[in-house]
């Protein structure tokens, strides 16, 4: 919980520091307030913090606590990424920095909610600040489209989540997970109320991580917004919102199974294809980051079918895998200048710098889940689980797998192609930080298995 | 372990050794694992399992990164060690050799062989298999030809889509034991239906690896346009990774469906061995005409595996290291053809003999092993598995026999084209000392074991003994 609440004071520190003009001085103070919540987090993993933490209802377990740690890396590294790409528009950079602070917080909330009441309130704490930033590009039609639309969708799924809401509430009387999930489990609920309730819960966090038949807005928003904003999306967002449903789901409608089982098992299967197979035709880097984010969200929502524990542990690692390289790819597609076209812009800059094409290899291996990297064991653990029960799932896991491979090697070898028309590759201090970091954790990132 | 990680280090190291060092610390660092390997082989016991990671309690996930070494297991590793050295050794006066990157690749891809054929624990197993593939893969991109985008993309996902199923196969066979350790998995107890599911996961893989006949057609565009080196690596050391898994983790874990299988598996491989060797005689490309070749010799020694009796592994195996040796002399020998005419088109080669007489007879000596004439490994190794294919079923036999003859006019049909006739070139550089050096390091193994094949059937005949005993042991248990 302190951890929380220092994220959210430096959010409202760098809100204020923007008057100074000095995106050094927000950038500083952001990393600070992010290092010390990181430590909090880290001490918190390993005995009580001094803060009492069962606070509000945030309660934070092993898992919890890793998916933490990992936004919070994340958000960093975002924000260092971003200090950089907006050069052109340093005024803004501290407003921008404090609304992914404060969306931040709404992620913390959303991994260690222990009721519907924090649950809600964290995932519209987490929403609204990035409705905000996909819009941040003044005048940028793309931009305000983006958000416009990103915003009414979303407004839509928010709405269809308290009816949900509060139909379990009617249900069986509680906003406690641990209650409801009792209620369930000792057959003390209403039943006409509880399952829509439950699908439309479903249903809405479906749209926020973007599956099938919810996926529409992803690629017209990711095209919209900036590149660190959709970093930000395809890292905290994306954890928070997968580990959320995946927590709801596994732990407390775990029991209601036979009502969504085979719905999760259409969504599933055409998310695994539908985002690989719409990725291969992309001239853009950030609507290809947003197809195939599609098909990672349909291999990641099998933890949902493996159970409460496993689920949320197996999830860890892909996401992480899946964050890291999306932050490379986003940092290489800073180089181009034109955002509709940027692949074949960006012909060849593996070639030209082997700083950039080092990571680029590791980036582009690990989504397609060769060995060692981390996105492999993402999806060993994800797809061991399911394998069982599940036999059909993981075969189309795999063939979707294939789909990929398809997509980044592709890419790959047009990055690494001799024939480059790029001038020469500078890269700056804080791109080479954001690429080892996330570099580091591809290759090493598995190993938290081990601790 | 020093033979799994003195790769690993040597291919970190070459990234950083500069381009005119490179060639001399290539070799110098395949000779050096050469040596290595060669005195544990001396030193080996055979009917010992010999562990470098034994891990006996419960890890995280199953995954207990195991490795030992038995008899085969060291004569797999003995021969990567070889081929690795016979290509920095052809490599040495090519202008790849003093690219760190390629001395690099190379490394790290003869760091994945060995880890393939010591890993004792399936997902280290897999772990190993996928670590081959980028190497290899990068280097078909950086030193291969221009238009081989579209080949590579093929290749490589090919080889991702068999491996994958292997890789359910391992986790769905993992689901059933405590671990992924090879001891475990030999003793799961796998409900019985899903044990065909199994093998034929292992099989995909292991089909698109080597090639086996419907799964092909990666093969000949990407040894075309591969660069030598790619070449060499992919058939002579990665098709035996294929092979060696077959032999040790295919039909062991999963030895109740080898009778499902086992026909279909055999006619695939008579109708490669067909297939491939009447391709060759029409193809006029020379390099495919090896490719095909190599289809035609590895659907036989996948018959005699999938027959999996004593005397048919032993010809397997033996088969296995003479195709490593005969695969290393032909690519060199084409690649050295192709170089000094210009193209690989056999219509528009002829007569070098004449003018490079050194490679005249070098490639003859070659072309000869390639045949099978007695008194080479090859003899041995096509005698057994003949022998075997033919009691299996006499048909099979004849069939699997005309490989003899159809091999012989394909080679020297190529032969003849490339170095017979009038010479349609004059002032050539004949075979470089190390070209030479390579080709008759490859004569005389491949000569020494047709003479002496005890040595490498003394060395795997208890670990293949064991096998065959074990096997037996779990499927009486199951039922």
């Amino acid at each position: 919980m302190d951890a929380v609440v220092v994220i959210f004071v430096t959010g409202l520190i760098s809100l204020f520091l923007g008057m100074y003009h000095k995106p050094m001085l927000a950038l500083t103070s952001n990393l600070l307030g992010l290092s010390t919540a990181f430590t909090l987090f880290f001490l918190y993993g390993t005995y009580n913090s001094v803060l009492k933490s069962h606070f509000f209802s945030l309660v934070y377990d092993g898992t919890g606590v890793l998916l933490s740690l990992l936004s919070i890396l994340m958000t960093a590294m975002v924000l260092i990424m971003g200090y950089t790409s907006q050069a052109q528009d340093r005024n803004s950079y501290a407003d921008l920095t404090s609304l992914m602070m404060f969306s931040l917080t709404g992620a913390l909330c959303l991994i260690g909610f222990r009721d519907f009441f924090m649950f809600f309130i964290g995932l519209e704490i987490l929403s609204i600040p990035v409705y905000v930033l996909v819009g941040s590009r003044r005048g940028n039609r793309a931009s305000a489209e983006a958000a416009l639309k990103y915003f009414f969708t979303g407004s839509f799924a928010t709405a269809i989540l308290l009816f949900g809401i509060a139909l379990v509430f009617g249900a069986t009387g509680s906003f406690n997970i641990n209650e409801i999930g009792f209620a369930i489990l000792s057959g003390l609920y209403t039943p006409e109320l509880m399952i829509p309730g439950a699908l439309m819960i479903l249903a809405a966090l479906l749209f926020k991580v973007g599956a099938f038949p919810f996926h529409f807005w992803t690629a017209d928003v990711y095209e919209g917004s900036s590149k660190p904003v959709l970093a930000f999306m395809s890292t905290t967002v994306k954890i928070a919102g997968l580990f959320a449903l995946v927590q709801l789901m596994g732990t407390i409608f775990g029991n209601l199974k036979g009502n969504w089982e085979v719905i999760l098992y259409v969504v599933i299967i055409v998310t695994l294809f539908l985002g690989y197979l719409s990725a291969i035709q992309q001239k853009s880097l950030k609507r290809l980051l947003a197809y195939s984010g599609i098909s990672n969200t349909g291999i990641a929502l099998l933890s949902i079918l493996s159970g409460a524990d496993h689920g949320s542990r197996n999830i860890v690692i892909f996401l992480l895998a899946y964050g890291a390289s999306a932050l490379i790819l986003l940092v290489v597609a800073q180089f181009a200048q034109d955002e509709e076209k940027d692949i074949e812009e960006l012909k060849g800059i593996g070639y030209r710098s082997p700083v950039l094409g080092v990571a680029l290899l590791i980036a582009l291996l690990s989504l397609s889940g060769i060995p060692p990297f981390s996105g492999f064991f993402g999806k060993l653990l994800l797809i061991q689980d399911v394998l069982v029960d599940h036999p059909v799932l993981s075969i189309c896991a795999v063939l979707s797998s294939v789909i990929g491979a398809y997509v980044y090697i592709k890419l790959l070898l047009h990055f690494f192609d001799k024939e480059s028309t790029l001038k020469d590759v500078r890269i700056n201090v804080a791109s080479i930080i954001v690429i080892s970091v996330a570099s580091l954790l591809l290759i090493g990132g598995w190993f938290i298995l081990y601790i | 372990m020093e033979l799994i990680l003195l790769p690993l280090l040597f291919g970190i190291v070459s990234f950083f050794i500069p381009g005119r060092w490179g060639r001399i610390s290539s070799l110098l660092f395949a000779a050096i694992s050469l040596v290595a390997v060669t005195v544990k082989l001396f030193y080996f016991q055979p009917d010992v399992k010999e562990y470098f990671v034994n891990n006996t309690g419960t890890y995280v996930l199953g995954m207990t990164f195991n490795m030992a070494i038995d008899g085969l297991g060291i004569l797999m590793l003995g021969l990567s060690n070889l081929v690795i050295f016979l290509v920095a050794l052809s490599n040495f006066n090519r202008e790849e050799a003093s690219k760190p990157s390629f001395n690099g690749l190379l490394f790290l891809m003869q760091f994945g062989l060995n880890g393939v054929f010591a890993a004792e624990d399936g997902i280290l197993f897999y772990m190993f298999w996928e670590l081959t593939l980028i190497p290899v893969f990068l280097m078909l991109y950086w030193y291969g030809a221009k238009e081989n985008h579209k080949n590579l993309l093929t290749f490589f996902l090919y080889t991702l889509f068999g491996s994958l199923f292997m890789l359910l196969a391992i986790l769905a066979w993992g689901a059933y034991t405590p671990s992924y350790d090879y001891n475990k998995l030999m003793y799961a107890a796998v409900p019985s239906q899903y044990v065909c599911w199994i093998f034929t996961g292992f099989l995909l893989a292991f089909a698109v690896k080597i090639p086996l006949f419907p799964f092909h057609t990666w093969q000949p565009p990407t040894y075309s346009t591969a660069p030598m080196a790619g070449t060499m690596l992919l058939s002579a050391i990665m098709l035996k990774m294929a092979l060696f898994g077959m032999i040790k983790w295919m039909i062991p874990l999963s030895y109740s469906a080898l009778k499902f299988w086992q026909l279909p598996v055999i006619i695939l491989g008579i109708i490669g061995i067909l297939y491939g060797a009447v391709i060759a005689l029409r193809e006029n490309n020379m390099r495919k005409v090896f490719a095909f070749a190599s289809i035609s010799h590895l659907g036989l020694i996948a018959a005699g595996i999938m027959i999996f009796s004593f005397d048919a592994l032993m010809g397997s195996i033996v088969q296995m290291v003479n195709h490593s040796l005969i695969a290393v002399g032909l690519f060199l020998c084409a690649d050295i053809a192709t170089n000094r005419f210009g193209t690989s088109d056999l219509q528009q080669m002829g007569g070098l003999a004449k003018v490079a007489p050194r490679f005249g007879f070098w490639f003859a000596v070659t072309v000869l092993i390639a045949l099978s004439v007695p008194l080479t490994a090859g003899f041995i190794g096509e005698f057994l598995l003949i022998k075997a294919v033919f009691e299996y079923q006499a048909v099979f036999g004849i069939l699997a026999a005309l490989t003899l003859v159809l091999g012989a006019v394909y080679m020297i049909r190529a032969y003849q084209m490339s170095s017979m006739g009038a010479p349609k070139i004059t002032n050539v550089a004949d075979l470089h000392w190390n070209e030479m050096l390579v080709l008759a390091l490859v004569a005389v193994l491949a000569i020494f074991l047709g003479l002496y094949p005890n040595g490498i059937i003394s060395l795997v005949k208890p670990s293949i003994q064991h096998m065959l005993e074990n096997v037996q042991d779990t499927t009486n248990l199951i039922k």
